[in-house]
């Protein structure tokens, strides 16, 4: 078992400490005394970056399974234990990873570990739960198709991306659902749930060495599992601008841009960051600004941009008002994609996002859960080796607000112009489909 | 069960220490110090909504909510903006159905920016006409995409039904015609008439000194006029409903959402933490555990959400006792079926020693987790007020859920669920009706 402890770092790291079992789980422990509870969260680096054409959401399928039965907790029992001990579980699943997290009081939080020891290798599988959870996982899906916004995100992404799994949602293809088999999960379960593609994060009321003690006796045993295959899939240099329609019965037409964007650890993706406030944070930003308060063209309009294991997607959505044109608010945001793409930004507005970003992560660590997500997401996303080593893992947030604070105005203006380019981006329209495509003067 | 082992005591409580200050104008102020991050919570509640307002300006609260840091005496909704936004943080201000206010968290040094601009908006807000337009045109659209999901649409279409006769049957946001309506002097008008500080309440909670706070929420605050003629409108009580109703909206989805329901009850309803357990038992709780999710999901696989509850929705008004299921067209029947069978079986059997036990482990032992963030204690402390909970409310309430008996259970259930007079409303793809 190696150890290492975190000295010099942000708020969000002090403190912590990564650990690497025999069996090449990596367990990060982080003690706050401040409340009187744990929160546990397990993170597998896979998710729908990881599937194949045809048998995609099976990463989100699978995370549903865990909750099923295991060779030690019946259908329904992990729920149970979790009821009876006054806690609280759940799980999600993205493109880079899923994960799966308890919170409990601290006297009892190591149920937690019982728990996960137990579905990590021996998860059952039986054939009528999984016909059932199909239909719950087939109805999640349909939630998503009756949201207003989700039809619109799958179409620009599958767009977007060609031939990279980005291409489709995490939930998967209906068609693939629907076909998806209980062998096929287990085949999947066996390919990555294993202690080498595991990471274990504890932030709360613990005492780290019992906590590793507890650790090695119930996960240490498990075998380290294959390696995991890599993912080689690169997407190409998208040349030239690509445009979807998607026609749905709604009162409210929508738009969303995408723009080719580099991944975690890459020297722009702070500047990106900043540019994201700068367009969305706050009724200063420059999208509130523009179309909500000059234009009064839409309701909301808001850009995102998040750290993913390879490049994805800066985007933008806007809501409109009756009553204006898509291609009118397009245009404005284009207008203003291009002040940030020439023109230096102001140091007033620099210093705003840089404050946004980092009070953002002040607030949010309130939450132990919080914490531990955030740690977790990061020793899971930024692992790969063109992050110097230093810096790779959880901690990548050392010394991200330092490179945060250290982005100059002009680093905004020239990641701004190499990633917003009319080339580069996917445009989307969700329309009402009893009308026809709307044209502005 | 295997080896685990459920335990029925609390785990080690948390400390809240608290301060109540009220001051010559009125206003109460509630204060409780958090070190453990550095930041402060400061959550500003008038007590007033859209259960004061008419049918015929429906959404008006929610409007002036949304104007109050649109432009001030001293401040443009432009610096207002600027000024919070500058040090990291977030204004947010609301109008819903029994509060109005603001609330921000700011960084602990940037705490006198977060008050000032809180006390601007509560005491000077002006109304400029083109704001009241913009943000009025904005909320039409708003009411049109908030009716695109079919949840929100059934939820709405079963309000209406069940607080007939109540302010509550009103969406806060309004309907098209009645916010298309609405006129700058409305908004002032409620303004002036709700926004007195004998009518507010103040909770900050942090990283501060208690002292330091005082002073400085008497400066801001100090020379606000306490309103003497002010007294809170008189409201028409509900009445339940006796026999079943039933509502079918079409709508071209994937899903049907289907509510059945009817009123609830008061959140200082007598039997308000037997409800609690019962809630827990019958449709909320953690993962599929309680019987609604546990048989409609995990064990049918009808839907991905599924619940019911009648806590949840209890406030200063009686709230709602609602069950959901969003569930594929074709299981409608056998999903509307499911859970009127829950309802009915939960008024007329009673609950296991397992049910009940494990409900009441879990309520006492998760308690901890609604006090985890400083906005979070800051919200309990406006609820202590508002409901007369007492500060020692964190000690009080794991003996008020372990009192709760199988008989008590059984005893609410008969009294305040009613099989007999259920509201269904099914939104999808079904015929009008």
């Amino acid at each position: 078992m190696t150890t290492s402890t975190n000295g010099n770092s942000s708020f969000i790291t002090r403190g912590a400490q990564k650990t690497i079992l025999p069996n090449r789980m990596t367990i990060v422990t982080k003690e706050l005394h401040f409340k009187p509870i744990v929160a546990a969260i397990i993170w597998y680096r896979v998710g729908s970056r990881n599937e194949e054409l045809g048998q995609t959401g099976k990463s989100h399928f699978l995370e549903h399974m865990l909750f099923k039965g295991t060779d030690r907790y019946r259908k329904g029992e992990i729920d149970l234990v979790t009821l009876q001990n006054g806690g609280a579980n759940n799980a999600f699943t993205w493109l880079d990873f899923t994960a799966y997290y308890f919170t409990f009081a601290s006297d009892r939080w190591e149920q937690a570990l019982e728990i996960e020891a137990s579905r990590m290798r021996n998860t059952t599988f039986a054939e009528e739960e999984f016909q059932s959870e199909k239909q719950v996982v087939e109805e999640e899906l349909r939630i998503g198709l009756d949201g207003p916004w989700e039809a619109l995100e799958n179409e620009v992404w599958a767009a977007a991306f060609r031939q990279h799994p980005y291409h489709w949602p995490t939930v998967g293809w209906l068609e693939d659902l629907e076909s998806a088999t209980a062998a096929d999960m287990k085949a999947y379960y066996d390919k990555w749930y294993h202690p080498r593609n595991a990471t274990l994060v504890l932030v709360g009321d613990f005492d780290t060495a019992r906590a590793l003690d507890r650790i090695n006796t119930l996960l240490g045993p498990i075998p380290p599992g294959p390696e995991p295959p890599p993912m080689r899939i690169v997407e190409p240099t998208q040349r030239g601008e690509k445009r979807v329609t998607v026609k749905k019965e709604t009162p409210v037409e929508r738009l969303l841009i995408g723009y080719h964007t580099p991944a975690v650890g890459h020297a722009d993706s702070f500047a990106l960051h900043i540019a994201e406030a700068i367009l969305s944070t706050g009724k200063t930003s420059r999208l509130y600004q523009r179309l909500v308060e000059q234009d009064s063209s839409v309701t909301t309009a808001k850009a995102t941009y998040n750290d993913h294991i390879d490049p994805s997607l800066f985007y933008l959505q806007a809501e409109l008002k009756p009553g204006y044109w898509l291609n009118q608010v397009e245009r404005a945001i284009y207008e203003e994609i291009d002040r940030l793409n020439t023109e230096a930004v102001t140091e007033a507005e620099m210093e705003k996002a840089k404050r946004q970003i980092e009070a953002e992560l002040v607030f949010s660590s309130e939450e132990f859960l919080q914490q531990a997500i955030l740690l977790g997401q990061y020793e899971t996303i930024a692992a790969g080796e063109h992050i110097p080593e230093p810096s790779r893992g959880y901690r990548y947030l050392d010394n991200f607000l330092d490179r945060i604070r250290a982005v100059s105005a002009e680093d905004v203006r020239r990641a701004a112009s190499r990633y917003f380019s009319e080339d580069n981006r996917t445009v989307g329209y969700l329309i009402n489909s009893d009308s026809e495509s709307k044209e502005g003067a | 069960m295997n080896s685990v082992f459920a335990r029925s005591d609390a785990p080690r409580g948390i400390r809240l220490d608290v301060e109540r200050i009220e001051f010559p104008n009125g206003l109460v102020l509630l204060l409780s110090e958090d070190r453990s991050t550095p930041s402060i919570s400061i959550n500003a509640v008038v007590m007033a909504g859209s259960r004061y307002e008419g049918d015929a300006k429906a959404g008006l609260a929610s409007l002036v909510g949304e104007l109050i840091d649109e432009g001030t005496r001293a401040r443009t909704s432009q610096q207002i903006a600027e000024e919070i936004e500058a040090v990291g943080a977030r204004l947010a201000t609301v109008g819903d159905y029994q509060v109005s206010g603001a609330h921000t968290i700011v960084l602990a040094k940037d705490f006198n920016t977060g008050l000032g601009i809180i006390g601007d908006v509560l005491m000077n807000a002006t109304f400029p006409e083109d704001q009241v337009a913009r943000q009025r045109d904005r909320r039409l659209a708003q009411i049109k995409s908030r009716l695109d999901v079919p949840r929100t649409l059934a939820s709405d279409a079963f309000n209406e039904i069940i607080f007939r006769g109540t302010p509550r049957h009103r969406p806060p946001v309004g309907y098209e015609k009645s916010v298309s309506e609405l006129t700058r002097d409305d908004a002032v008008d409620f303004y002036r008439r709700f926004f007195v500080p004998n009518n507010t309440l103040l909770a900050i909670v942090g990283d501060f000194r208690t002292a330091d706070i005082i002073r400085e929420v008497e400066q801001t605050f100090g020379e606000w006029q306490r309103d003497t003629r002010f007294e809170l409108p008189a409201l028409p009580r509900p009445t339940g409903q006796t026999a079943p109703r039933e509502k079918f909206i079409r709508a071209p989805k994937e899903q049907v959402n289907i509510f059945i329901g009817h009123l609830g009850v008061e959140r200082t309803n007598e039997d308000y933490y037997v409800l609690l357990v019962m809630d827990t038992i019958l449709g909320s709780s953690p993962g599929f555990t309680s019987r609604i999710p546990r048989i409609l999901r995990d064990e049918q696989g009808l839907a991905y959400s599924t619940f019911s509850n009648i806590t949840s929705s209890a406030g200063l008004d009686a709230g709602r006792f609602v069950a959901y299921i969003g569930t594929a067209p074709g299981n409608l029947d056998l999903a509307r079926e499911g859970l009127r069978r829950e309802i009915e079986r939960i008024t007329r059997e009673p609950v296991t020693p397992d049910e009940i036990e494990s409900a009441k482990s879990y309520l006492t032992g998760n308690f901890v987790f609604d006090f985890q963030t400083n906005s979070q204690v800051a919200g309990f402390l406006i609820d202590a007020e508002v409901y007369h909970l007492g500060f020692d409310y964190l000690q009080k309430y794991p003996d008020l859920i372990r009192a709760v008996t199988i008989e008590d259970i059984a005893r609410v259930a008969e009294r305040h669920i009613h099989p007999e007079a259920l509201t269904t409303v099914v939104v999808g793809p079904v015929s009008d009706g």
